[in-house]
């Protein structure tokens, strides 16, 4: 048991910097959402420019590591003299970059609705944005929604990477310790016990919305 | 006839459907090559013709379902899709509105019954009739339960499309366009897909539908329901009508060699 005395001492700080990490995934998430649905409509409804856009840009996002990414704005920001605080200009990098991957899961999730549900729509006299908001919208979320859980997980595993940049969260906190401790393995497993538990609980959800949609609901 | 005309509001045109000169290609490939069908108000015009002759296409492009890049169509004496300019004589498309708006006087049935299966049977039939027509939702309950009564399916209300047969889906999805108050009803081959068995109760919702006066263009491969149902048979092949008329003469003495094979071999495959 003593052993692990290093991990029960510092429990409360490692639970604290995974509160930390959901914070920052959950700020993420919510314009990541937002900005991949708007580029999934503005793919597949936008004129000719504006897709091309959207593909060009997925396509660059989708090439570069986060790491870079972050790096790079960390290091840019303050050249271009915009006042964001750090934990803000993490959240627009992780948005802007799982944007990419959002916009991704939910033109999946539009495109493979069968062209005779657009039909059925079409001939009962819905327009446009009708047909999105009665019949395709709810079935494409619902289609989407496995991935986009997965995805979820997969973000928070990436706000690691933040404490590169100096933030604070769940890997720098259970760093601090380990420099105080000099007990890595103990810290870092608690540590990877957390971020488990936070993706393991999403990826049973995912699960579980998978199921329904196989199941025709 | 000038109350026939396409574009001029007449008071009460005698076709309710209405199509001249219909051409649409896919690529090189032309599906419809010209085709004229007109459908006097509360007729039913039963379409037979082999595989691949351009009966679907037909009906898509009666609701712009599939655009055409010749002729006009026009139901109750309204253009829809496509309106004839008074000076030039030129076609134009009509605004995506417009057309939306058009579609709503039209009800479709399709082969593969399309319910929305996140949606149960009432909500699939109210949808369309309280947020596109501005129905209120007690009347339109009414009316669906009304219509699910006629088809015969008043119990399964709150069941999903997914829980039901085949045959009660594609009631479903006939009461579901009927619930639009359309003036015409289009049928692509809606039994096609059914277990024999489940054909005639959808029958005998459409018996009943055409019984009650309203207009119909019905595909299909039941010639039974052809000659007992239909005012006038039409037969496509290639794109054109080869030949049309009353059902007693087009199944006993066709014109045509080419519907009397197309019946003959049709016979052969049905009888046993
Ligand atoms: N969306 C499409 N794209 C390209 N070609 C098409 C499309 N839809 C139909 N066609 C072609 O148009 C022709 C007519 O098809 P259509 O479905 O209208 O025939 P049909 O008379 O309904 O045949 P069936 O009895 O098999 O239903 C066929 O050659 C078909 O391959
Ligand atoms: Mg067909």
């Amino acid at each position: 048991m003593r052993t692990f005395a290093p991990l029960i001492h510092g429990y409360w700080y490692l639970l604290r910097g995974a509160g930390m990490t959901l914070l920052m995934a959950g700020a993420s998430v919510v314009p990541a959402t937002l900005l991949g649905m708007l580029f999934a409509l503005g793919q597949i409804f936008g004129g000719r420019i504006s897709r091309a856009a959207i593909v060009t840009y997925i396509f660059v996002v989708r090439g570069i590591p986060l790491l870079v990414l972050l790096t790079f704005v960390y290091y840019l920001l303050p050249l271009t003299g915009i006042d964001l605080p750090p934990f803000w200009g993490v959240v627009l990098v992780m948005a802007c970059y799982y944007a990419a991957f959002m916009a991704e899961v939910f033109r999946a999730g539009i495109l493979s609705l069968p062209q005779a549900q657009w039909d059925a729509a079409r001939g009962l006299g819905m327009n446009r944005r009708q047909m999105l908001w009665i019949v395709i919208f709810p079935q494409a979320f619902r289609l989407a929604a496995p991935p986009f859980v997965n995805l979820c997980a997969n973000l928070i595993k990436a706000t690691s990477l933040v404490s590169v940049v100096g933030l604070w969260e769940l890997t720098m906190a259970s760093r601090e310790i380990v420099e105080r401790t000099l007990a890595p393995f103990q810290i870092f497993i608690g540590a990877a016990f957390l971020y488990f538990c936070m993706c393991f609980a999403l990826s049973r959800y995912g699960k579980y919305l998978e199921g329904r949609v196989l199941a025709g609901h | 006839m000038p109350d026939t005309e396409p574009g001029r509001m007449a008071t009460m045109p005698r076709l309710m459907l209405e199509m001249r000169g219909v051409a649409k290609r896919f690529g090189a490939n032309e599906v419809l090559r010209g085709v004229s069908l007109s459908v006097p108000r509360g007729q039913t015009v039963v379409v037979i013709g082999p595989s691949g002759s351009g009966k679907t296409t037909l009906l898509r492009c009666i609701n712009m379902l599939e655009d055409y890049e010749a002729g006009i169509v026009a139901v109750d004496g309204v253009p829809i899709g496509y309106a004839v300019d008074e000076k030039s004589g030129r076609r134009q498309r009509m605004a995506e509105r417009a057309i939306a708006a058009a579609r709503e006087t039209i009800g479709i049935v399709f082969q593969s019954y399309n319910l929305f299966p996140h949606m149960s049977v009432l909500s699939n039939i109210i949808a369309a009739p309280i947020r596109v027509k501005g129905v209120s939702r007690p009347q339109a309950e009414t009316r669906a339960r009304e219509l699910l009564a006629m088809v015969g399916l008043s119990d399964k209300e709150k069941e999903y499309p997914a829980r039901l047969s085949g045959g009660q889906q594609q009631r479903v999805a006939i009461a579901r366009a009927l619930a639009m108050e359309p003036k015409i009803m289009l049928f692509d081959e809606v039994t096609s897909a059914l277990d024999p068995e489940l054909v005639g109760e959808v029958l005998a919702a459409m018996r009943q539908l055409a019984r009650d006066g309203m207009t119909m263009v019905v595909v299909t491969h039941e010639m039974s329901f052809a000659r007992d149902v239909a005012d006038r048979v039409v037969f496509m092949d290639g794109g054109v009508i080869v030949e049309e008329g009353p059902p007693e003469t087009m199944f006993s003495t066709p014109k045509t060699e080419r519907v009397r094979q197309f019946l003959k071999r049709h016979n052969d495959r049905y009888r046993i």
